[in-house]
């Protein structure tokens, strides 16, 4: 299978390098821009590049530059050096791009593994390792067990290992597998939501837990799996249960106690979702009072979903925090005649007090569990030859937005993988142009080949930005389904479902794909094709790799520029997290990823190869030159162990 | 019997039926059955049993609506309205919680084992539906589960128990699958 895909890459490559000899000066010029543009207020020395590891001479180009030009701006955008990754996404941003170049397009195919880690626990891992200082951190799953792994030494040990015992209810409260997305660092505390809907705040230094707040009641079938941010003295939670019948919520607790400072609903009326006289959606059907009430029947919001169980967003120069809202609850739209604002969208809030200022809604009236909760990636690109300080998301309808960050106003909504539910958006309205034919109302029939599935043409896992290419990479799901609406009835602690399904390969087959995309002009440069799902997320780095998974675990590096694969590796299980990389305390850069397959990616589990169940971290390096000397037991005892062995296996022949 | 005495028999019944006798329940095309009595089934433990002789009758109670097709029909569409089939699947070979189709039970899969499951709710996450469901409606669910085919004959309660019944032909059990999603 790898020979055949290997193969089809490098025609695609070829095809890609045809293309870009006429558009790469183009590129180039759009990343100067947009990289001098996202970090405009921050000088741009050289000196910052002196924090870099080594640099191979291969990866010279013109754009190398650029590289000291983002270096420079990242303390505005919560990065504290060039080597640490201590947020989920890296930066403020989301873009998941490392300035790390000692590996790189001329030496990846060197990458072995240098040491892994296993927390034992069967279920998806979703989330991507931390490393602050000398230490990395990572959580596991449920039960969401903490570790801390010491980088300064042999094959990282555990330095500590917080337990928060949460609550078996949660594991059947999930819809999804008990997975958790991701973790953070901040104020000298490691932060996370476990399943059972409490945040908690661990002392990184000691393990010890500093607070703990309970955001939601798990028997109501509210469970916890985002990774929260924290933005100067505020941690952003948000609730997951979309398929459960909850409304959807985004939490705000002190970053020093974890008490609850304020609380915003994705539905109902303007109080409960804060919104007031500065909110102002750019379309005329966003506009109005207490449309998250009155675009439902009577009281139907209340269990209308819109879980915020998405990644979040904040750009330090307007203050303004973005996240998305889950599917719309029950599934079956005959339930809930109405647009059903604000789920399956996306809200821009103020940082310090959450008042809405602007939203967008993705797919209005759902039918199909197209949520809105993929990451927001926040970039300043050329839109039209102008400027434009955009928020980019690739959502699971299918279409890329590019909309400007500060009006909501959608510049660009292309589709990036296959989908046929609408045949376009209205350039007016904004709204999706539906096609009837996969209307899945009336409920209690079945309407086939509806484009994407439920999961969508991309789910959760997040996408990458590269300053230096200017490109995102995305991993995309090519997966349809069969859909039968179900009437279904709201009782606490089940699901508020009301859908029956089936789910297929979408045209020629294959299920994933990996993509380059320009957003600008909302295009696909070039294209990876995988036979399983490429459910994982995405990093990119000053080396110009991209790096992503496979749900059969095939691990890849491909050039960020050409999208032809460099290197691949076999692990244990299929990878569903978003691999990350630092600089350890030796000097050398390592890449990260977690492996266990699970959540989404279960939807093709009776797919013949389809992996089973891991839970091991993998770390590389470059030839594992950099992995330590391990401590061995003494030579003495060795080989006598050795010899012993020997001799027994004589004496049985 | 005229119908004044079956209204006070079935009143008395009622009333016995809160001492831990059996109940008898009358009802349109399942007939008249008799259910099993709340201190049989409370002698029926989650685990295995420790010291002593084990209480193996209890165990293997039989459902009183086994052999009825409306009765299983009935269960069928509880199992749709109670949101069962969301997260066991409308085919109920699991999603968010176990497939409940194969023959591996966490909690057992006697009929009087998989009807305190669904009455006493499950650790993680499965609700309990003794205050909500009547008995007899419990049992209806019961007896669409054991439609499906992987439950356990109540007089092999005790050798699904011990995982002996993978090589009987004399059950209809298909293979002992369901592990790996096993949360």
């Amino acid at each position: 299978m790898e020979g055949a895909v290997s193969a089809s890459l490098r025609r695609e490559a070829e095809a890609t390098r045809a293309r870009w000899r006429g558009t790469v000066a183009v590129v180039v010029v759009g990343t100067l821009l947009a990289a001098c543009g996202t970090r405009e207020s921050e000088g741009r020395s050289p000196a910052a590049d002196s924090a870099k590891g080594d640099v191979s001479s291969s990866t010279a180009s013109s754009a190398e530059n650029v590289t000291g030009a983002r270096a420079a701006g990242d303390a505005k955008w919560g990065v504290r050096s060039d080597g640490e990754w201590t947020m989920p996404a890296r930066d403020y941003a989301n873009t998941r791009y490392s300035p790390l170049d000692e590996i790189n397009t001329g030496n990846a195919s060197r990458l072995r593994v240098a040491w892994t880690f296993s927390d034992g626990e069967p279920h998806g891992h979703e989330g991507s390792p931390l490393v602050a200082g000398n230490t990395m951190y990572v959580v596991t799953p449920f039960p969401n067990t903490a570790y801390a792994l010491d980088l300064t030494k042999p094959g990282a040990p555990i330095k500590w290992k917080y337990d928060p015992n949460p609550s078996p209810i949660a594991v059947g409260k999930a819809c999804c597998d008990v997975v958790i997305r991701g973790w953070t660092l901040a104020d000298g505390k490691l932060i996370y939501n476990t399943l059972d809907d409490h945040t908690v705040a661990v002392d990184t230094a000691t393990g010890k837990e500093v607070w703990r707040t309970q955001t939601a009641d798990v028997e109501n079938g509210t469970t916890t799996t985002m990774a929260p941010l924290v933005v100067k003295n505020l941690v952003y939670v948000g609730n997951s249960g979309g398929e459960m019948g909850v409304q959807g919520q985004l939490t705000a607790l002190d970053l020093k106690t974890g008490k609850i400072v304020w609380r915003a609903y994705s539905t109902g009326p303007d109080s409960m979702v804060r919104i007031d006289s500065n909110f102002h959606p750019y379309y005329k059907w966003m506009q109005g009072k207490n449309l998250g009430a009155t675009t439902w029947p009577a009281d139907a919001w209340k269990h209308g979903a819109g879980s915020v169980w998405g990644w979040i967003s904040y750009d330090p120069d307007l203050d303004y925090i973005y996240y998305g809202t889950s599917n719309t609850g029950p599934w079956n739209g005959a339930q809930r005649p109405g647009l059903n604002l604000w789920t399956s969208g996306v809200f821009a809030r103020k940082a310090d007090d959450g008042m809405a200022r602007w939203a967008y809604v993705f797919t209005p009236h759902n039918e199909w569990d197209y949520d809105g909760v993929n990451e927001n990636i926040l970039v300043d690109q050329p839109i039209n030859g102008q400027m434009r300080k955009v928020m980019v998301q690739f959502n699971r309808n299918g279409f890329a937005y590019t909309i400007d960050r500060q009006t909501g106003q959608v510049y660009v909504a292309k589709p990036f993988g296959h989908e046929n539910w609408a045949s376009g958006i209205d350039t007016t309205t904004m709204m999706p142009i539906v096609n009837d034919q996969k209307r899945t109302e009336p409920p209690g029939r079945w309407v086939n080949d509806i484009c994407p599935a439920d999961i969508g043409v991309k789910d959760e896992q997040p996408a990458a930005f590269s300053p230096r290419t200017g490109l995102f990479y995305v991993p995309v799901e090519n997966i349809c389904m069969n859909y039968k609406g179900r009437e279904v009835s709201y009782i606490a602690g089940t699901p508020y479902w009301g859908a029956d399904m089936t789910r297929h390969a979408g045209p020629g087959g294959n299920y994933g794909e990996f993509i380059a995309w320009d957003a600008g002009t909302g295009r696909k440069m070039w294209s990876v094709p995988e036979r399983f799902l490429v459910y994982s997320g995405v990093l990119v780095t000053g080396g110009d790799l991209a790096f992503y998974g496979t749900a059969d675990g095939w691990f890849r590096a491909v050039d960020a520029r050409t999208g032809k694969v460099l290197w691949s590796e076999k692990l244990g299980s299929g990878i569903i997290s978003a691999p990350m990389t630092y600089r350890a305390p030796d000097g050398h850069q390592y890449v990260a990823v977690m492996t266990g397959i699970g959540g989404g990616a279960m939807t093709i589990k009776a797919l013949p190869g389809f992996p089973a169940r891991g839970s091991t971290m993998y770390v590389f390096a470059l030839d594992g030159v950099s992995k330590p000397v391990p401590e061995t037991p003494q030579q003495g005892l060795q080989s006598k162990t050795s010899s012993d062995a020997g001799n027994k296996n004589k004496g049985k022949h | 019997m005229s119908c004044s005495r079956v209204l006070v028999a079935a009143a008395f019944l009622a009333m016995v039926s809160c001492k831990g006798e059996p109940e008898l329940v009358r009802g349109g095309a399942t007939g008249e059955v008799t259910l099993p009595s709340k201190g049989d089934l409370s002698q029926i433990p989650l685990g295995d049993f420790a010291g002593g002789t084990p209480n193996l009758v209890a165990t293997t109670i039989a459902n009183p609506y086994a052999n009825s097709a409306a009765a299983t029909k009935e269960g069928e569409q509880l199992f749709q309205q109670m949101n069962c089939a969301d997260c066991h699947g409308y085919d109920a070979k699991g999603g968010m919680g176990p497939d409940l189709t194969d023959a591996f039970w966490r909690y057992g899969g006697s009929p009087a084992e998989i009807y305190k499951s669904i009455y006493e709710g499950r650790p993680k996450g499965m609700p309990a539906w003794g205050a909500s469901l009547p008995p007899q409606q419990i049992w209806k669910i019961v007896s669409y589960v054991q439609s499906l085919g992987g439950a356990f004959p109540p007089r092999l309660a005790n050798a699904g128990r011990q995982g002996n019944l993978g090589g009987l032909d004399s059950v209809n059990l298909v293979s002992m699958k369901g592990v790996q999603d096993e949360h």
